[in-house]
């Protein structure tokens, strides 16, 4: 194990790392044709909403220290629902991966690769992301740290279209009203997944669990504010009638932009925000893996990454066409919603209810 | 070491072969242009710049013109592809030129393929011209035989006028919200060819999709200085002030805009009756004032005075004609909508905006006068 461990830094980074993703470059357009240019209210509320998710997922892992989200269901339901539970928990994660890869494969083969055959995008993926979940969680942290960085560079780009903006588009808020404001933040929800790599990240985590709290907390406050700045410079950007039919605002933004070295900003962008995208599917892929380890009692999750990764390539090439793909997307966008941050806090209630706990962890 | 060596090798296939695009299979169009026929078919014109290799080494540059009618803009491009050796790229397409007469009828569904294509280029300037985009494009302009292109010779007349604030800054990109917006329009450079180069008129004003427009040369820089564009490399105008002087030259006054500060008042009253005022603070240098008495402050202040008077009356004459046009550059609309919504979505804002009251004032201070007082 103890090579295994991370600190509570290397936490920190995990999570931010896997939160952002495909989400980030139609999240504007998606908010929109629910709250209209209300959308980023809703994403700062769904900000608020999915803190009590990770409280409640730090809540369980707290009872059971340095178990994963897969150790710890046989032990709050019994050994045959735990392993039925567990079952759905990896099929879960491994379509999280898929939909990140169908994602990233509609976007780059829309955007840059028209030619290249979807098989080969899709591939490429999954071998960066079998190549990374054979090392150990301390080392895909690592990498997580090291690629940081890249997201300043993703935010300067984003500061230009303060160039030529025009800030009456916001006008007049709240005018789709509260409701409807509420209702879509279910939608920013599923863009800010991402927090529920900490039901199995937590487990080799040697930070105290204070310090847990406060860097999932935080990651997940930090993205919040990250999202809600690039929606609402969209909104500024772009017009309330335009909007609707620019998929994809972020990049058509970028475009837009050109400098004497860059003329085409957005290709530059996709190219740094493939590494985000890889970032989110190696931690899914990640988890999955350790999904797989427990259900067939593995030693370890090395042996059953490349059935993992070659199962959500060959799952991630049937779609392509459009509408499959926002099909796919709103499936498993419903699944995520329950499985990551509804099930969690019931998971915790189960837990309470039942007393159950770890020995050796500190009674609350 | 080995081992990093024998990783060298898998660069090679980490380009992949799929999405080339071999510069000497592409014909790069610099100018596009766009007309509709006698039938009602979209006619497009290309320019493509061919370098030829001269006599003593040194490139020339030849200007291809192609064009091709269709019923769509994109079918006219299709049609064009098929005329040349070549496949013909947008992606680095430095203007869009219309004619006048289309874009009288709508320049969104002409534009329409721009805005889908991944590749094409939308920080390209749009035009107006006078006449045919067709002529324009293909006029034999004395200055790009020898340098460049005639894109990159329009474009670069364009920015010269952007620069002294003759027209506003706009490429592709940047009117499509405003042409999307129920409460603003926008403007674009009017082009007229002259024999040898081209001459940049003044201002295409639009509303909604259409042209309605125009506002000649030098009002159209106060139109650009009621945009509440800060300043610009070269914002200058020669403004009239006196009407006795002789000869009549010493009548005239130049100066440039060194600051521009607009405040933009919306009034609505309850009963839904919109009124608006623009008021511009600028301080100016004086280029040229051929009276040469700068010297004493009541002369500055005279003069001060005379700009001002002299500038509100044309902001006034420009706010007139737009409302004429029925075109809302300023987004008066957008204002109402933003901050007065309820009252917004009873008005037929085309209806009502020719006839709200809408005023500009400009106050000019003079903070210098170059090296002689």
């Amino acid at each position: 194990m103890n090579s295994h461990t991370i600190t509570h830094r290397q936490l920190f980074f995990l999570i931010v790392q896997t939160q952002i993703g495909v989400g980030v470059l139609s999240l504007p357009f998606s908010l929109f044709t629910k709250a209209k240019i209300d959308g980023w209210i809703s994403l700062i509320i769904a900000g608020l909403f999915i803190q009590f998710s990770i409280l409640a997922i730090w809540k369980l892992c707290d009872r059971f220290p340095h178990n994963t989200i897969y150790e710890i269901l046989p032990k709050l339901m019994g050994k045959n629902l735990g392993l039925v539970f567990n079952f759905i928990y990896t099929l879960h994660f491994a379509f999280i991966s898929i939909l990140i890869l169908i994602m990233y494969n509609s976007i780059v083969g829309k955007w840059i690769l028209f030619e290249t055959p979807h098989w080969v995008i899709i591939f490429i993926m999954t071998a960066v992301g079998y190549y990374f979940i054979t090392s150990s969680p301390r080392e895909i942290a690592r990498f997580f740290v090291i690629v940081t960085p890249l997201l300043i560079v993703l935010f300067v780009f984003i500061l230009y279209a303060y160039t030529d903006v025009h800030l009456l588009y916001i006008f007049p808020v709240g005018q789709t009203g509260m409701l409807t404001i509420i209702k879509s933040s279910s939608d920013a929800v599923v863009a800010l997944l991402g927090f529920d790599a900490s039901l199995v990240f937590l487990a080799y985590s040697n930070g105290t669990p204070a310090k847990n709290i406060k860097v999932i907390s935080f990651a997940s406050f930090c993205i919040t504010v990250l999202y809600a700045f690039i929606v609402f410079t969209t909104y500024i950007f772009f017009n309330p009638a335009e909007i609707i039919i620019v998929p994809e605002p972020v990049l058509y933004m970028l475009k837009a932009f050109s400098f004497s070295i860059i003329e085409r900003t957005d290709l530059v962008f996709l190219s740094i925000w493939i590494i985000s995208v890889a970032t989110s599917f190696i931690s899914y892929l990640f988890i999955a893996a350790k999904g797989v380890q427990t259900l067939f009692g593995l030693n370890d999750h090395q042996k059953g990454a490349p059935y993992v990764a070659i199962f959500c390539a060959v799952i991630a090439i049937i779609p392509n066409e459009k509408l499959e793909v926002l099909m796919w997307n709103k499936y498993i966008s419903l699944t995520s919603l329950i499985f990551s941050a509804l099930f969690p806090i019931v998971l915790l209630l189960i837990a309470v209810l039942r007393k159950k706990q770890e020995k050796g962890a500190a009674s609350s | 070491m080995r081992k990093i060596l024998s990783l060298l090798p898998v660069l090679l296939l980490l380009t992949g072969c799929w999405d080339q695009a071999m510069l000497n299979q592409t014909k790069l169009i610099t100018a596009g242009g766009f007309d509709y026929t006698k039938d009602g078919k979209v006619l497009t014109t290309a320019a493509v710049p061919q370098s030829v290799a001269a006599e003593a080494g040194q490139g020339n540059i030849v200007n291809q013109i192609f064009s091709a009618s269709g019923n769509t803009a994109r079918q006219s491009r299709l049609r064009l592809d098929r005329r040349v050796a070549e496949r013909l790229d947008a992606s680095k397409n430095q203007i869009i030129l219309f004619g006048e007469a289309a874009a009288k009828k709508d320049i969104y569904q002409l534009l329409d393929v721009f805005y889908r294509d991944p590749k094409s280029a939308l920080n390209a300037k749009l035009a107006v011209a006078k006449g045919k985009a067709s002529d324009v494009i293909s006029t034999r302009f004395e200055e790009p035989k020898m340098s460049s292109g005639v894109g990159e010779y329009l474009r670069d007349s364009i920015r010269s006028a952007e620069e002294s604030a003759t027209v506003p800054k706009e490429n592709i990109q940047t009117v499509c919200p405003v042409m999307f917006d129920p409460g603003q329009d926008f403007a674009l450079p009017y082009l007229e060819p002259l024999k040898k180069t081209v001459s940049i008129r003044g201002v295409a004003l639009f509303h909604e999709h259409k042209m309605v427009g125009t506002i000649r040369e030098p009002l159209s820089v106060t139109y650009t200085m009621l945009t509440g564009e800060k300043h610009t490399i070269a914002m200058s105008t020669t403004k009239k002030i006196f009407t006795n002087k002789k000869p009549e030259l010493m009548n005239y006054v130049t100066f440039k805009v060194k600051k521009n500060k607009r405040s933009f008042n919306i009034d609505v009253t309850p009963e839904g009756k919109v009124s608006a005022e623009i008021k511009l603070k600028m301080k100016v240098v004086v280029t040229e004032y051929p009276r040469d008495n700068l010297a004493t402050p009541g002369e500055v202040e005279n003069v001060e005075k005379r700009l001002s008077k002299k500038l509100t009356k044309d902001a006034n004459k420009v706010i007139q004609k737009l409302q004429k046009m029925n075109s809302d550059p300023y987004g008066v609309g957008r204002h109402v909508m933003a901050y007065h919504y309820p009252v917004w979505e009873k008005l037929n804002w085309k209806e009502v905006y020719p006839k709200i009251d809408f005023k500009a004032s400009i106050d000019v201070d003079v903070i210098g006068h170059g090296i002689i007082e």
